[in-house]
């Protein structure tokens, strides 16, 4: 299975949200990283066929989705940024209505809803009312949701938003699961998800993908240019504001470690370190900002 | 298919709006037809002089009296048997309510001071047979449902503005993402505010008339409306039919207008962004044509009678025309109803189908 994007481009009247992308995915996992404002959900909703193209199109396996029509949402499952629910439907009618949507027959949707309010922690809740659910169990909701026509394409906006660290791991985990022979693509501010579960990193900055690759590659541009370094505590903060940091982690009363990137030692007992994404993160979105 | 109405008429009964709005024009009719049974009065014209029930008994007893087809004998009858006793201190006998038929026959039939006229009723009425009998207890109740099914186009309105758009709040992106989300379950709304439309005029209407035959029974059911007391007397339908006709015709009317409006709120819905907006913009349509300056006498009337707001006030509407086979213009009602049905299923589909994410 291949989708790809020719030239696609979004505009919203003046302002280009998706520009001219050329993009190829098979099978993996994708993780989308990018500032607010990047054009990631933009880029999500033409993958969903929620929005149109202002320019270019979108193929699955050399056919236009738009075309494609209930072929093509028959494969997809997503997960939006901003997720709507029905408060006075319990967890489990709600997945069971998205069942019917999906086109589930009742005796699968059943089955299948109960699995994955299992999966997702939620089978204790499944006879409650939406509207009593925290955050972060809406969240899993809406992860459960999108997964339960088992999509060839899964969309995930923001997937981990609310959900607490145990709840994060458990997620990771059930995607790891899931990604065999499919695409999924997800787009989280929490560069670490990333980093355990994509094979395949997307950045994108103004519409545009500046970086596209594995994590290893793509943090290998930046090699050489991260730094840890032991400051005195007090003086921490000065050289936080004078570097692009990326992590600051008190050691005692006196003393500080700084991880900052840097095309030369910011200092003089500065060790280089290998990078990871969360540093190339800062690095584009810092500088080439 | 099957399920995904299921799942729409339960968002759609679920809401505690909806719940309230149904529990209201319930009780409204009830309280309304209550409140007219309560103010009904009558005086037999020797010594009982009633209210309530107790008036109704009387009404019934006098038209049993004089039941049948209406004659110059009976008017006469009629005329002598309610023959003012006291000094009218100038008010005009036409006007004089004794009881329902007295205050018919008066009506038509009694000069200023309560005698006969010298009209006779081939005059009044022309060739047509008309059957007398008690009829003001239905004809109170079809008055009353004419004004409870304009509340209930408000009520429709209510429970289906939210269809399209209160999915523009967030579950739109799921559901335009799923394999039916632009075809059968935009078909299954459809489907389901309609059902939702025809089940509220059913129970609107079942409620009336279930407290109407409690109230009167089947009296003056087969009698001809044009036969009416003075409460009914200016503006109300020329056509010599049945008690059970009128109410037939109201009845079928109030179908036609509960899935005509809910043509229009489905297209309002599908169009607006939130519900509030398109509670206002379908109400605003469907009362609109009271605005217009088109009395039932213009012919443009033909027209605008058509709507769904003249669905509800159904009086006017059955007072355009009488077709051949004395079957009424406002049968027109049910093409009109199915046509902007149509249209509004039609190019809300599309329109929510097409709709984009933003």
């Amino acid at each position: 299975m291949e989708l790809k994007t020719i030239g696609l481009t979004k505009k919203f009247g003046k302002k280009t949200a998706v520009n001219n992308l050329h993009l190829t995915l098979t099978n993996g996992v994708y993780g989308l990283l990018g500032a607010n404002g990047a054009g990631k959900t933009t880029l999500m909703r033409l993958l969903c066929s929620l929005q149109t193209p202002t320019h270019g199109k979108i193929l699955l396996d050399n056919k236009n989705i738009l075309a494609l029509g209930e072929d093509y949402r028959s494969l997809l499952g997503y997960l939006p940024q901003h997720f709507g629910y029905y408060p006075d439907f319990t967890a489990l009618d709600f997945l069971l209505y998205i069942a019917a949507l999906k086109g589930l027959n009742e005796i699968n949707a059943y089955k299948k809803s109960k699995e994955l309010l299992e999966s997702v922690g939620l089978s204790a809740e499944s006879r409650h009312k939406i509207k009593t659910f925290s955050g972060g169990m809406k969240q899993r909701l809406g992860i459960a949701q999108a997964m339960l026509n088992n999509p060839r394409i899964l969309i995930l906006d923001e997937p981990t938003a609310g959900l607490d660290p145990k709840e994060r791991v458990r997620f990771r985990n059930l995607i790891s699961a899931f990604s065999k022979d499919r695409i999924v693509i997800l787009s989280t501010h929490i560069v670490s998800d990333v980093e355990f579960i994509a094979e395949e990193i997307i950045m994108i900055k103004s519409g545009t993908i500046v970086h596209f690759g594995k994590p290893q590659e793509i943090t290998a541009e930046i090699n050489g240019q991260v730094w840890e370094c032991i400051v005195p505590t007090s003086c921490a903060e000065k050289y936080a504001a004078a570097y692009n940091t990326s992590n600051l982690r008190v050691l005692n009363d006196c003393e500080t470690i700084l991880r900052m990137i840097a095309d030369h030692p910011p200092i003089a007992n500065a060790t280089q370190v290998p990078p990871n994404l969360e540093d190339l993160y800062l690095f584009y979105f810092k500088t080439i900002a | 298919m099957e399920k995904l109405i299921y799942f729409e008429l339960r968002k759609l009964f679920s809401k505690r709006l909806t719940q309230t709005a149904l529990f209201g024009i319930l009780l409204l009719s009830v309280f309304l037809n209550v409140s007219s049974y309560q103010n009904k009065y009558a005086f037999d014209g020797k010594s009982k002089e009633e209210t309530g029930n107790a008036a109704v008994e009387i009404d019934k007893e006098i038209a049993a009296k004089y039941e049948g087809i209406l004659t110059d004998d009976k008017i006469k009858q009629i005329m002598s048997d309610f023959a003012p006793k006291t000094d009218l201190h100038g008010l005009n006998a036409v006007y004089l309510y004794y009881n329902a038929l007295q205050s018919a026959t008066f009506r038509r039939f009694a000069d200023i001071n309560g005698n006969w006229n010298g009209l006779r009723v081939s005059d009044v009425f022309g060739n047509e047979e008309i059957k007398i009998g008690y009829i003001d207890g239905w004809l109170t109740t079809s008055q009353n449902m004419a004004k409870i099914l304009v509340v209930l186009s408000f009520v429709i309105i209510t429970m289906i503005a939210p269809v399209f758009c209160g999915e523009y709040e967030g579950v739109d992106n799921i559901i335009l993402t799923s394999k039916y989300g632009k075809t059968k379950c935009t078909a299954a709304k459809a489907t389901a505010s309609v059902l939702t439309a025809i089940i509220a005029a059913a129970l609107t209407v079942a409620v009336n008339l279930t407290i109407a035959f409690a109230f009167y029974g089947k009296s003056g059911l087969d009698c001809s409306i044009l036969f009416t007391s003075a409460d009914f007397a200016e503006g109300f339908i020329p056509f010599n039919i049945t008690c059970s006709t009128l109410l037939r015709y109201q009845i079928l009317m109030a179908f036609t207008g509960a899935v005509s409006v809910t043509g229009i709120t489905l297209l309002i819905s599908a169009v607006s962004q939130k519900q509030i907006a398109a509670f206002i913009a379908s109400a605003t349509i469907y009362i609109f044509p009271i605005m217009l300056p088109i009395t039932e006498s213009n012919p443009l009337f033909r027209f605008i009678g058509l709507l769904p707001l003249y669905h509800a006030q159904c009086f006017s509407l059955m007072s355009i025309d009488q077709m051949h086979n004395g079957i009424l213009y406002a049968v027109w009602a049910v093409p009109t109803a199915i046509l902007i049905l149509g249209a509004g299923i039609f190019v809300s589909r599309k329109i929510f189908a097409r709709h984009q994410i933003f």
